[in-house]
């Protein structure tokens, strides 16, 4: 994609209104009551464009369009499972967690069991979950920067980076909740105006399943592209291309929609294109040629023509799937696993269930004033994505349309970014403008509340409970600047080493630590009285310890071919480590459950703090864990 | 609502308040009445939305002609999903919050 002077510009208009909007808040917040919790004051208007834009990182804004494009109706599951997850999160958290009325995760799992090492079990959690979650916004930061303006990959990574800490060490809860919820209404502008007008100009929402129900995409435009060595493509049917020069390839006859590379190419997963084909041949291509059907690998760098209306080449990240499939359900992703009704349940599961579990969200919960106001809150956050989800699956059928030529140059990730550029014209590059922004205040909302909380829980629970509880509020004030700015430091540092992981394999990976650990704690420790700390905090330690060892595993497997090739024999286990909450979370529920059974006794003092999670503000018993 | 519903304790006096602060024994039955009254809602909620969602795939698995069904052009599977799903979202999770202060109300009532 060339550079944009619009889109530079739209991203530099963004980061200039993040951080005003962070030094604005500034002045408004001096206690460490506004640092950590806003000082309670949050209306649930306000909160809920907040949590929603929080909520709405690079893998809501980008990646979700991204995946539509690659596998189509199975990926709808996320959508709609990152917005149910604040249902359950209504029905079973949001209230009584506000009423407990703490600072942060931690404080809950200590104040509710009475346990101070509970609270350093829950806090390297909270730590080993904002990390992951963060370096996925580090890499879209630097992606989208360098696909947008051509700059290199470190100048979007650094640039999140100090906007970022700026506003979190500037206004600490209170200043990002005013940033974060201007960034809400930046974002839903960016992703329903151009997705709108895009169908408008392109002949409504059937366009992307008119022409090809049961065909395979073709080229709506004649397009040069520029493989390099070792690059995979995969003809769905004979193409004719025009070579500049001549290029040398390895071509094998498997058909690409039913080969066990298309159909194995998980979420993000880059097949090693070297390994040889059986029956495969080596052909040389110069000038005007048409290719047979099948996989071929090139073996030199060359500048490709494709012409018009031939069937478009996919690359090694999407299945060739032909139309039919990727719009039915079952498709190239349920379908390629093998149990698809299986795979379906468990996605949703470890995505509905994951939400519940993030700290960082978790925490907006304790700005709100009481829990009549959490509540609505998180109704409110139910329209306000509800509102923002219809538009990504948009973009990604659309792109299967207007530029598949995106399949080939494995580059589905930045369809949003691409788009609106084909309404051509200084609309285009309006509306790219506005989707540069739109992106960059994606990931800095996110990385913004993510920071918050780090920072919360080094310079809180470790520092102003752990290590120092006599420090003045000053002083603990200055500890969450310090580790706002280190932690913010650190996300980019290792912002910078993980190119080559999945944008939202990362995220859903957070998701999982999250489902296996926090969710179990906060369901049972609310509704269950006679959950006891050892049962819990063994369960919270065994969920979110296998959790996050199968997701390091995984992450070697992709860095070490031994590892690798002894999961590629055992499918079934390597899907669980890739996926593990469907696994991890019952664990860690049975642990609690058995744990306490078997070894009854709860704490002392259960019975006061289920009046506190339970008794209705109205009672006027109210009594936060943390007062102001 | 069913009455077995309904929270059935000791006449209302404003010592009930006194009972459920000082967490005696009375008091504990006054919250756990609560709690389950509030966990029902809960999980009845709950369980409309996950069988929504359930039902989906499940529907495609043993009667494939819906998936071929379309409204304007767009398959009625996408409509279902990716649209319908969030305005269900939004009224069930409205009705909930209204029942929810519902019941608050009226247990602070019967304490009062």
């Amino acid at each position: 994609m060339s550079p944009s002077l619009a889109a530079v510009l739209g991203l530099v208009a963004m980061a200039l209104i993040s951080i005003l909007a962070g030094l604005f808040a500034r002045r408004y917040s001096r206690t460490t009551s506004d640092f950590m919790v806003a000082a309670r004051a949050v209306p649930p208007r306000i909160n809920a464009a907040a949590i929603s834009g929080e909520y709405l990182s690079a893998a809501s804004f980008l990646g979700v369009a991204g995946l539509v494009m690659q596998f189509g109706y199975d990926v709808l599951w996320y959508p709609v499972g990152y917005a149910a997850g604040y249902l359950l999160l209504l029905l079973f958290v949001a209230g009584p967690l506000r009423r407990f009325g703490a600072y942060t995760i931690p404080d809950f799992a200590e104040g509710r069991f009475d346990s101070p090492r509970f609270r350093r079990l829950a806090v390297v959690l909270v730590l080993v979950i904002g990390f992951f979650y963060a370096l996925p916004q580090m890499k879209a930061a630097g992606l989208t920067v360098e696909t947008a303006s051509g700059l290199p990959y470190w100048v979007g990574v650094v640039a999140v980076a100090v906007v970022v800490v700026t506003a979190v060490t500037g206004g600490g809860m209170r200043g990002i909740t005013l940033v974060q919820s201007l960034q809400f209404a930046a974002k839903i502008f960016a992703i329903s105006l151009p997705a709108f007008l895009l169908l408008l100009h392109f002949g409504g929402p059937g366009t992307p399943f008119a022409p090809a129900r049961g065909q395979l995409v073709r080229l709506p435009a004649s397009t040069t592209y520029r493989v390099t060595r070792g690059e995979l493509w995969q003809l769905p049917r004979a193409t004719s291309v025009d070579v500049e020069g001549e290029a040398l390839v390895l071509w094998s006859r498997e058909d690409p929609v039913r080969a066990p590379g298309a159909v194995t190419a998980e979420v993000g997963d880059t097949p090693a294109p070297s390994s040889p084909v059986r029956g495969s041949k080596h052909l040389l291509l110069f000038g005007q040629q048409r290719i047979p059907a099948g996989t071929l690998v090139w073996d030199s760098n060359a500048a490709v023509l494709v012409p018009k209306g031939q069937p478009a080449p996919f690359g090694s990240a999407t299945p060739a799937a032909s139309t039919a499939s990727w719009s039915a359900p079952f498709g190239p992703l349920a379908g390629g696993s093998g149990h698809p009704l299986l795979f379906t349940y468990s996605l949703i599961l470890a995505i509905v269930l994951g939400t519940i579990g993030l700290p960082h969200i978790l925490v907006r919960f304790y700005t709100n004033p009481d829990a009549r106001a959490a509540r609505r809150t998180a109704l409110l956050v139910l329209v306000l994505l509800g509102a923002f989800y219809i538009w990504p699956p948009v973009f990604g059928a659309l792109g299967r349309a207007l530029d598949p030529s995106l399949y080939g140059n494995n580059l589905t990730d930045a369809v949003v970014l691409v788009l609106p550029s084909l309404l051509g014209g200084w609309l285009g590059q309006l509306l790219l403008a506005v989707v540069a922004a739109g992106a960059f205040a994606a990931f800095t909302s996110t990385l913004s509340g993510l920071l918050v909380s780090l920072a919360g829980a080094l310079g809180h629970d470790v520092y102003g409970r752990w290590l120092r509880p006599a420090a003045s509020p000053h002083r603990r004030r200055v500890a969450f600047q310090v580790a706002a700015v280190g932690a913010g430091g650190l996300a980019a540092a290792l912002g910078l080493m993980v190119s080559q992981f999945d944008i939202s394999v990362l995220v859903g990976w957070a998701f999982a630590i999250a489902a296996s650990s926090f969710f179990p704690l906060l369901v049972l420790g609310i509704w269950w009285p006679r959950l006891t700390t050892r049962a819990a905090a063994l369960g919270v330690a065994l969920g979110g310890g296998t959790a996050t060892l199968a997701i390091v595993t995984t992450m070697v497997a992709t860095l070490s071919p031994q590892v690798e090739d002894f999961l590629a024999r055992s499918s079934g286990l390597a899907v669980i480590l890739a996926q593990p909450a469907i696994v991890t979370v019952p664990l860690a529920f049975a642990t609690m459950v058995l744990g306490s059974l078997l070894r009854p006794g709860p704490p002392p003092g259960v019975a006061s703090k289920l009046v506190q999670l339970h008794a209705p503000e109205l009672l006027g018993l109210r009594s936060d864990y943390i007062p102001e | 609502m069913r009455p077995e519903g309904r929270l059935t304790p000791p006449p209302p006096s404003s010592s009930g308040l006194r009972e459920f602060s000082e967490q005696t024994e009375v008091g504990g039955i006054f919250l756990q009445a609560l709690m389950r009254r509030q966990l029902r809602l809960s999980l009845g909620v709950a369980a409309v939305f996950f069988a929504f969602l359930a039902a989906q795939p499940l529907l495609s698995t043993v009667w494939k002609p819906w998936t071929r069904w379309d409204v304007t052009g767009v398959p009625v599977t996408w409509v279902v999903l990716g649209v319908l799903s969030y305005p269900l979202l939004v009224w069930l999770g409205r009705h909930y919050v209204r029942r929810a202060e519902e019941v608050d109300e009226e247990f602070t009532d019967l304490l009062r």
